[in-house]
């Protein structure tokens, strides 16, 4: 016999499920606009039948059992409809009538969400709260034992140093040998890291890249943005704000013969160009962005053709060693600028970091290398990758900090840390621990997203379908319908109000020390922290 | 009052006092009554503060030489201290009063956190000036009076008090008030006259001078002027148009932005650098704007439609005669019951026999209803009530002609069907009777035979020509393809097939055992083994059981096939099913199996199916393994030549009356010469339908109106307006289609997509479904 509810190995209920849908039909006004707003169609109106019983005390009449429908919203329990917990039904909600509650045991739809034998993949974060940069305390507080400041009061020339920072004598020495020394750039250190035209929405990159110029044109901050690796408008590679802009060239090498074709029309030189090998979030692994998400606006930023799926390989494919590829390409965008923009490599975080940082003291064309910790983001990624892959970004740029601190070389080339900063929402904090432990610069994404565009994503796997283009904020979608949520120019006031706190707390952090004008890199005596084994490995102080 | 005037000397025999003992010596002159003081100084620290002692008494202190840090720190009101030259850092520090005059310079932090009193410097001061300074409401605000220039920092954190800078004879000529003034300033005001660059916006602005502003200024200057001594710069000073006033910000004016709004730089500055539309507004058109979270029209994500009949209900789906049964339920619910008995026969001649006795109602079997355990509508009750239904008016005979060789359930349905539609048909058959294994095989246990009479005899009135006990050579065969303009083949499968097992001669075939016994000319033992326990097996089976056998054996080489009523009833007469058996052999003590094992038997059935018999057929027509091969129009490889029912392939008598109807569709398609176009609709999912609506109690179907209402139309629109109701933005409305007919639209500038039409719709109909892609 055929049921509406077959029993299979895969068959859940609700509360099997991660999140539960709380409807009250006691508020409900079935005005129907959670179902309507649900991203992943969770949520429909159910028909209900309720019987009634009827029995008189004393038999004095005969029992009765009486039929009543009524309506309400059921949650579905299909895993290709399951409720990701992003509670835009209880955003919509005029009465306060529904909620998704959270599981109060593991759910049991992690077990089969590998349907055809295809493991999860999603988008978000390591789902994992917390990071070691939570704990580390400023324990530095010299008021007076060095020129006491007022974070309000005095000051301040927050600036970090993009590029390969020569010593003096070698400075010299490339000028009178060669009338050139590597370009540097001096920017805010702060950096909005590489999120593509294609995995963000037209708005929200819009919107990114206007609160940037804002920041530069309006408050006096260089604050430097990625591209990511999905090409840039052709408007903005012709526009002065490109100065602002890191081109970043990865394993697809998508829009980059756009890029090429605008070169004789630039009015500035881009900021740089970031190399990207590898993503903190699924290190080793590459990117694949969907074939509904390549539309006509996509396809032309790229340079590819509409609605075919677009992998980034996870390697490039034609470099074989480090010393082959770090060389070859650094060389070849060095070149398409006159030697006069930096060009520095993107790892993701891992235990072979200081392999490749060794590697490019060697090379005087290498502006910098960026790592990409393990809590790092993306739009979409084998839940194995994201989970349980990669080098947490503390230990792995105070490594390489350390190690170019022994060959003498701190400074010189400059660390840009990323991955997970500011999770927990403490950006300034952790951003000035990374600072301290040896990083030049530092790049948040994710970051961004939540503060500047109400990401609903958290640790504890809440939305997280960035790689199904059904953003309910329209942050990650290609939709019109999604993304026209997105209004670009409150994304770049977010992004001013985001750089403008920040920058008062890196102040509050940073004027204790005595520091106005130069970042503390490296300044870790100014650290704490009151786990033993953590501050042994990091070589800060053990407080307690 | 040459008794009160002391001069004390910073040193003693050469060497310089401590600020301790000068601080001692300089308290014990005022406890002493001493009132105007000359101070020697070297250096000490915080001359002229703290004189309490001194009562309301006013004291004059003269400061020579060097004064140390602080001078006239915590001063009181009733002091004066007057400094020839400079005077060193902090000068009227934390004043609580006094009025001191610097003739020189004044060095850094001169008033920080200065309350009260007034300081007039005759030259400039150094930076961090005017510092924290605040006024008590107590008190009149402190004063601080610089000629020339204020050096950096000056007024940090200012939160009251007044400050002049005059301007005259400045350190830097370009800029008196020095390096970023008044930052964190929340209160008191700054007069001053000269160039500036920039003082913190945030937190302070000029502000117009008001007429008592100037009433105050220009009486204090000449106050200020005389104290230093430089009453000659009066009139210099006097011109109010070279002044100006700073005051702070209000913390009201201070929560307010200060930037320029991101609107005007995206229009001023984005757009204008970028080009219209930003970004890439040289790469798309469409509007970009926001939009709510809940839109209606084209931005809906999703959107209803109203799929009536879109799909088919299950019980039409699985009809192999495609009956829509939802239909018929529907004519009961509208009070046309007639109607609904007599619509069945648009679709088949045997609504009774087959549809009210001998079907397994797949209809039924696929009911929706079944999905949550709920009763089938019983359509066999509509079935036996289809025996009253009258033969419908027949068109006049206009058509073509089709030579139809067998009278069974298939050919009299081919028949049936091209006379309805006015074609003339003519039936042959070798029976002496119409109807085929109806009539022949079917036990009567199963079917009263007034009701297979009386269906017969309203398909006999309605086909002229009928040609019984013929029996069609090739030559005839080919005679009557030249005759007619089609012909259809449903000679049925009548030659049973057999074993080739030693003892075969020694069986009968399930066929003729089920004819000799209709016919009361057979007796079968008291052991009977049924080799092939299909359903025919099973007729066999409860036949054998009727005539007196009490062992019955079916066998079987795989699981037994049979099932419904046929499967029951010969369970009921304790039939044992055996599976896998192998049969060796048959001799006269039974069934033989490979196993060696000997099933005893005193008759064996063979019941292994049955096979066409096709002498008859010439060679163009293609067959395979003994059965006509046809497309899926019944058509054989002679496209006049059509094949249905079991000739085909061994089926239901619903298959066999479904395969006369669609091939009977398909000539009706070619005679007219349109494109054989079949019904493919797919039976819609059931979960799509509401079975909430129904009661799960109703086990039984007392009456046919019962039937009706527990009927959940899938598929089909029901007309019951739960949508138009359900819509929470009224965006449904019923419309009536002229001539007859209905349907339900949606506003789409009403709907927000929100499906509560799909879910509540009873039938299934509503579907919600994405919107077109928008680029």
């Amino acid at each position: 016999m055929p049921s509406n509810i077959p029993i299979t190995p895969s068959t859940l209920s609700v509360k099997d499920l991660p999140w539960q849908i709380d409807w009250n039909k006691d508020k409900c006004t079935l005005c129907g606009q959670c179902t309507a707003v649900c991203p992943v169609q969770a949520i429909e109106l159910g028909v209900f039948r309720k019987r009634a019983l009827d029995m008189s005390p004393g038999f004095t009449k005969p029992p009765e059992s009486t039929m009543q429908i009524y309506y309400g919203i059921r949650q579905k329990t299909d895993p290709a409809y399951i409720c990701v917990g992003c509670a835009m039904c209880n955003l919509v909600c005029p009465n306060g009538a529904i909620t998704p509650c959270s599981s109060d045991e593991a759910d049991k739809l992690v077990f089969h969400r590998d349907r055809g034998g295809l493991p999860r993949s999603r988008g978000g974060r390591r789902n994992v709260a917390g990071t070691v940069l939570d704990q580390i305390k400023f324990i530095r507080i010299s008021m007076l034992t060095d020129p006491a400041l007022d974070a309000g009061r005095h000051e301040f020339e927050i600036r970090t140093l993009l590029g390969r920072v020569l010593p003096p004598e070698e400075n010299l020495k490339f000028i009178r040998q060669n009338g050139w020394i590597p370009p540097v750039r001096e920017i805010y250190p702060l950096m909005i890291g590489g999120m593509s035209f294609g995995a963000l929405s037209p708005n929200m990159w819009e919107g990114i890249q206007m609160g940037v110029a804002y920041l530069n044109e309006e408050m006096g901050m260089p604050v430097r943005i990625s591209t990511g690796e999905g090409g840039c408008p052709p408007r903005l590679l012709r526009s002065r704000f490109l100065k602002y802009v890191i081109l970043q060239i990865a394993s697809g090498y998508f829009g980059w013969d756009e890029i090429i074709h605008a070169l004789p029309e630039m009015k500035e030189d881009p900021c740089a160009i970031e190399i990207k090998y590898g993503q903190g979030a699924k290190p080793g692994d590459g990117g694949l962005l969907m074939w509904y998400k390549v539309n006509r606006l996509i396809a032309a930023i790229r340079g590819v053709p509409i609605g075919v799926s677009l992998p980034s390989p996870p390697t490039h494919q034609t470099q074989y060693s480090i010393e082959e590829s770090v060389a070859k390409m650094i060389q070849s965008m060095a070149m398409a600028w006159g030697f006069r923009v930096p060009v520095y490599p993107k790892i993701s975080g891992t235990s072979t970091a200081l392999a490749v940082l060794n590697n490019l003291t060697r090379n005087p064309f290498a502006g910098g290398l960026g790592i990409d910790g393990e809590d790092g983001g993306t739009g979409a990624a084998y839940n194995i990758s994201m989970n349980h892959m990669g080098y947490p970004i503390a230990s792995n740029i105070r490594d390489a900090y350390l190690g170019l601190v022994t060959a003498g070389m701190q400074n010189e080339i400059p660390l840009i840390a990323g991955g997970g900063i500011g999770k927990s929402g403490n950006l300034a904090a952790n951003a000035a621990a990374l600072i301290m432990l040896g990083a030049s610069g530092i790049q948040i994404g994710k970051y961004i997203m939540q503060a500047a565009a109400g990401c609903l994503g958290s640790e504890s796997d809440r939305c997280n379908i960035c790689n199904i283009g059904q953003c309910p904020k329209g942050i990650t979608s290609q939709d019109p319908r999604l993304y026209r949520r997105l209004d670009p120019e409150q994304v770049a006031q977010r992004v001013v109000d985001v750089f403008l706190s920040f920058d008062t707390e890196l102040k509050k952090i940073i004027a204790p020390l005595g520091r106005s004008t130069s970042l503390p890199v490296g300044m870790s005596d100014a650290l704490g922290i009151n786990d033993y084994h953590i501050s042994e490995r990091l070589s800060i102080n053990y407080v307690v | 009052m040459e008794n009160n005037i002391i001069t004390i000397s910073g040193k003693t025999g050469g060497l310089r006092l401590d600020s301790r003992i000068l601080e001692e010596r300089i308290q014990e002159a005022i406890a002493g009554g001493y009132r105007h003081l000359t101070i020697q100084a070297y250096g000490q620290h915080g001359i002229g503060g703290r004189l309490w002692r001194a009562g309301n008494d006013p004291v004059h202190v003269k400061v020579e030489g060097h004064s140390g840090q602080r001078l006239g720190s915590l001063g009181f009101p009733n002091t004066v201290i007057e400094i020839d030259g400079p005077a060193s850092d902090d000068v009227g520090w934390l004043n609580a009063g006094a009025q001191i005059v610097v003739h020189g310079h004044a060095g850094n932090g001169a008033c920080n956190a200065m309350a009260q009193g007034k300081v007039f410097v005759g030259g400039n001061i150094g930076s961090r000036g005017m510092t924290m300074t605040k006024q008590n409401p107590r008190f009149a605000p402190p004063e601080l009076w610089v000629l020339g220039s204020v050096g950096d920092y000056f007024g940090e954190f200012m939160a009251g008090g007044i400050a002049v800078v005059c301007g005259v004879h400045p350190q830097d000529p370009d800029n008196i008030l020095g390096y970023r003034p008044l930052v964190g300033m929340v209160g008191g005001k700054v007069f001053f006259r000269g160039p500036h660059h920039g003082f913190s916006q945030a937190d302070a602005r000029i502000s117009p001078i008001e007429p008592a502003d100037w009433d105050w200024l220009i009486s204090n200057l000449e106050l200020f002027l005389g104290r230093i001594g430089r009453i000659e710069l009066l009139s210099e000073l006097a011109n109010a148009d070279a002044w100006q006033r700073i005051t702070a910000r209000t913390p009201k004016e201070k929560t307010l932005r200060q930037q320029r709004s991101l609107a005007s730089f995206r229009a001023d500055v984005w757009d204008k650098e970028l080009g219209k539309g930003g970004l890439i507004g040289d790469l798309v058109s469409f509007d970009r704007s926001p939009i709510p979270l809940i839109p209606t029209g084209g931005l809906r994500r999703y959107v209803p439609m109203w799929e009536n009949r879109k799909y088919k209900s299950p019980c039409e789906a699985e009809c192999p005669t495609g009956i829509p049964v939802h239909d018929r339920w529907r004519l009961v619910r509208e009070g046309r019951v007639d109607e609904a008995v007599n619509l069945a026969l648009s679709y088949t001649p045997f609504p009774a026999t087959v549809c009210g006795y001998l079907c397994p109602n797949p209809c039924m079997q696929a009911c929706t209803r079944q999905t949550h355990g709920m009763a089938s509508v019983d359509i066999a009750r509509l079935g036996k009530a289809s025996i009253s239904a009258g033969l419908p008016q027949l068109p006049e005979i206009s058509g073509k002609s089709i030579g139809i060789i067998g009278a069974g359930p298939a050919g009299l349905s081919v028949a049936w069907q091209l006379r309805l539609k006015g074609h003339d048909v003519t039936v042959f058959d070798t029976s002496a009777s119409l109807g085929g294994k109806i009539a022949s095989v079917i036990p009567e246990s199963r079917i009263p035979e007034a009701v297979v009479t009386a269906e017969l005899e309203r398909i006999r009135k309605a086909i002229a020509h009928v040609h019984l006990q013929q029996r069609l050579e090739r030559a005839d065969f080919e005679r009557l393809q030249a005759d007619y303009d089609y012909m259809v083949i449903a000679v049925g499968a009548q030659k049973p097939r057999t074993l080739p097992v030693p003892g075969k001669d020694m069986t009968i075939t399930a066929m003729d055992f089920l004819i000799q016994s209709k016919a009361g000319n057979l007796s079968p033992g008291k052991q009977v083994v049924i080799i092939g326990a299909g359903n025919v097996g099973c007729d066999v089976a409860t036949e054998a059981k009727r005539l007196g056998a009490d062992a019955i054996t079916l066998i079987d080489v795989q699981e037994p096939a049979s099932f419904g009523k046929e499967r029951q009833d010969a369970e009921a007469a304790g039939a044992v099913f055996r599976w896998p058996c192998f049969t060796r052999e048959i001799t006269s003590e039974g069934v033989v199996l490979t196993t060696g094992e000997t099933i005893p038997a005193d008759r064996v059935v063979i019941s292994i199916g049955d096979a066409p018999d096709l002498g008859f057929l010439s060679e163009e027509i293609m067959t395979d393994k003994g059965f006509i091969q046809v497309n899926a129009h019944y058509q054989t490889a002679v496209p006049t030549v059509f094949a249905i029912g079991d000739a085909v392939k061994p089926g239901l008598l619903t298959d066999a009356i479904g395969s006369g109807r669609k091939a009977a569709f398909a000539i009706l398609k070619l005679i007219e010469g349109e494109p054989i176009e079949m019904d493919l609709r797919p039976a819609i999912e059931t979960r799509r339908v509401s079975l909430e609506y129904f009661d799960p109690r109703i086990v039984e179907f007392k009456d046919v109106d019962t039937c009706g209402s527990q009927c959940s139309s899938c598929g089909a629109c029901r007309d019951c307006g739960i949508c138009t109701a359900v819509c929470p933005q009224a965006a449904i409305r019923r419309m009536e289609i002229i001539p007859a007919g209905y349907e339900y639209k949606v506003d789409e500038n009403r709907c927000i997509g929100c499906g509560f039409c799909a879910g509540a719709c009873p039938c299934g109909v509503w579907n919600l479904v994405e919107n077109q892609p928008m680029e």
